[in-house]
């Protein structure tokens, strides 16, 4: 029992873990910024008439959704310089390896969103004269952003776990770590614990406050 | 000079929804200034047709002049089907406004960022005159103090004036109403009756889906009576509910009055 639940030994190497949660955080927030470009870029090739736009689009989605994140993450890390030609550090392809595949995931929330707008709410556009343009600007992406906020923080909370993954590609995130300090200190049990407080705490943080924000939003109609 | 006089003119209109033939040689016409109300049981494609006049519905043959233009799209002389560009019928659509059974107030926005929405994009006009006809046409419709309130926050009754008043904004020459008090709960269709009522005694052009008998005979100069997409009656109201010549516009009639 002497040797059970060491927590100072997690407590020692504070500085090396807050470093890893620096760097999930960064990855976290970098692939969502883009993968929300990737989501609005695919969800408007999408409804695009053009089959050779659509098409391609919709086999994108379709392979994101059925393989597994882990499995994409390490096949772009290894293919994806030999298509672009450009050698990329772990931690970059681990980026877009996240933006690639959550940006599946929002292109279809961004259709389901635009489809929950009223149809009534184009028409009141359109008979007034605005054109399908202005009408999606002023009218219909509004709201649909308004109807996505749970969704799309979703996707959020989502990135905070899978960037965990990026381990395996030897980006030293909180995970990373995590493994070295307990190779290191045979220190799993209070390691792992600790680890997966903080990643707890962080998406609870995160859901609460999109929830407050949210509900001040909500307040207005 | 006959047909200057003439707001709307709908002639051989013919709609299908795939097979179902919900529109058949429609002819009808609308003088200006006068008020034109439309009725028959659902399904009876008086609100297809009424749609297909600022052609939020396409139609399949026939043409439909709005003040001497046809909109949306229409056969030519050799029987060619002509679209509007959508520039064109944007253009045209901002002359015609309608009124929706379900108000469709623009529901993130206020009552008065509702009405001067289309000013500012459709018109292009300034923040600070859009605002000010904008007032101007809520106080028309008697909700002055209302500007800053979400549609939501609104009685039904009143969001269908803001919605009157948000097309009214853009000053159109024809008012399309498709069954605008259906929506509401009984104590609150006389205020709206009464908004319409006030636009048709200061002249407005207008096509009135509508249910409300004693609204129609008290302001309709012409009445149709549609079933399964014909006009199968047409007159004076008093003609239409005093003397209805068929059967089906009688049992139509017995179970509405």
């Amino acid at each position: 029992m002497k040797n059970f639940l060491q927590f100072y030994t997690v407590w020692g190497s504070k500085d090396y873990l807050l470093g890893g949660i620096f760097i999930t955080l960064q990855v976290m927030a970098l692939s969502y910024v883009i993968a929300f470009m990737i989501g609005l870029l695919v969800w408007s090739l999408r409804i695009s008439k053009r089959r050779f736009l659509n098409i391609p689009a919709g086999i994108y989605v379709e392979v994101c959704r059925n393989t597994p994140t882990l499995v994409q993450l390490i096949w772009i890390f290894y293919c994806l310089p030999y298509i672009i030609g450009i050698d990329l550090n772990p931690i970059l392809s681990s980026i877009i390896a996240l933006a690639i595949t959550v940006g599946a995931y929002m292109s279809e929330d961004f259709r389901a969103g635009i489809l929950a707008v009223d149809k009534g709410q184009i028409e009141a556009a359109r008979s007034l004269g605005m054109s399908y343009r202005q009408a999606m600007q002023k009218i219909v992406i509004p709201q649909a952003l308004r109807i996505l906020i749970p969704p799309l923080m979703n996707h959020a909370v989502s990135l905070m776990k899978w960037s965990s993954l990026v381990s395996v590609l030897g980006v030293a995130d909180l995970t990373y770590r995590a493994q070295v300090l307990s190779s290191q200190t045979f220190r799993p049990i209070e390691i792992f614990t600790s680890i997966g407080a903080v990643y707890f705490i962080m998406s609870m943080t995160l859901s609460y406050i999109v929830r407050y924000w949210e509900r001040q939003w909500a307040m207005k109609y | 000079m006959e047909e200057s006089k003439i707001m709307v003119k709908v002639e051989r209109v013919n709609k299908f929804y795939k097979k179902l033939h919900v529109l058949r040689d429609i002819d009808m016409e609308v003088r200006r200034g006068e008020v034109t109300v439309l009725i028959g049981a659902s399904g009876s494609g008086k609100t297809t047709l009424l749609r297909c006049m600022n052609h939020l519905e396409t139609i399949n043959s026939g043409r439909i002049l709005v003040d001497g233009e046809p909109i949306g799209c229409w056969a030519n002389e050799k029987g060619v089907l002509c679209k509007d560009p959508e520039r064109i019928l944007n253009r045209k659509r901002s002359q015609i406004g309608m009124v929706f059974q379900r108000f469709n107030l623009f529901s993130h926005l206020t009552v008065l960022e509702n009405v001067m929405l289309a000013l500012t994009t459709v018109k292009k006009m300034q923040k600070e005159e859009a605002r000010e006809i904008a007032i101007q046409q809520l106080k028309h419709v008697g909700l002055p103090d209302k500007i800053d309130s979400y549609p939501s926050r609104l009685s039904g009754g009143q969001q269908q004036r803001v919605a009157i008043a948000r097309s009214l904004a853009m000053q159109p020459k024809l008012m399309l109403f498709d069954e605008p008090t259906s929506a509401l709960d009984p104590e609150l269709v006389g205020e709206v009756l009464e908004t319409i009522t006030n636009l048709a005694k200061e002249g407005m052009t207008m096509i009135v889906v509508t249910h409300e008998m004693g609204f129609a005979r008290e302001l309709a100069h012409q009445m149709l009576f549609l079933h399964d997409g014909v006009i199968l009656e047409q007159g004076t109201p008093e003609e239409i509910l005093n003397n209805p010549k068929f059967e089906r516009t009688k049992a139509f009639l017995g179970k509405i009055l």
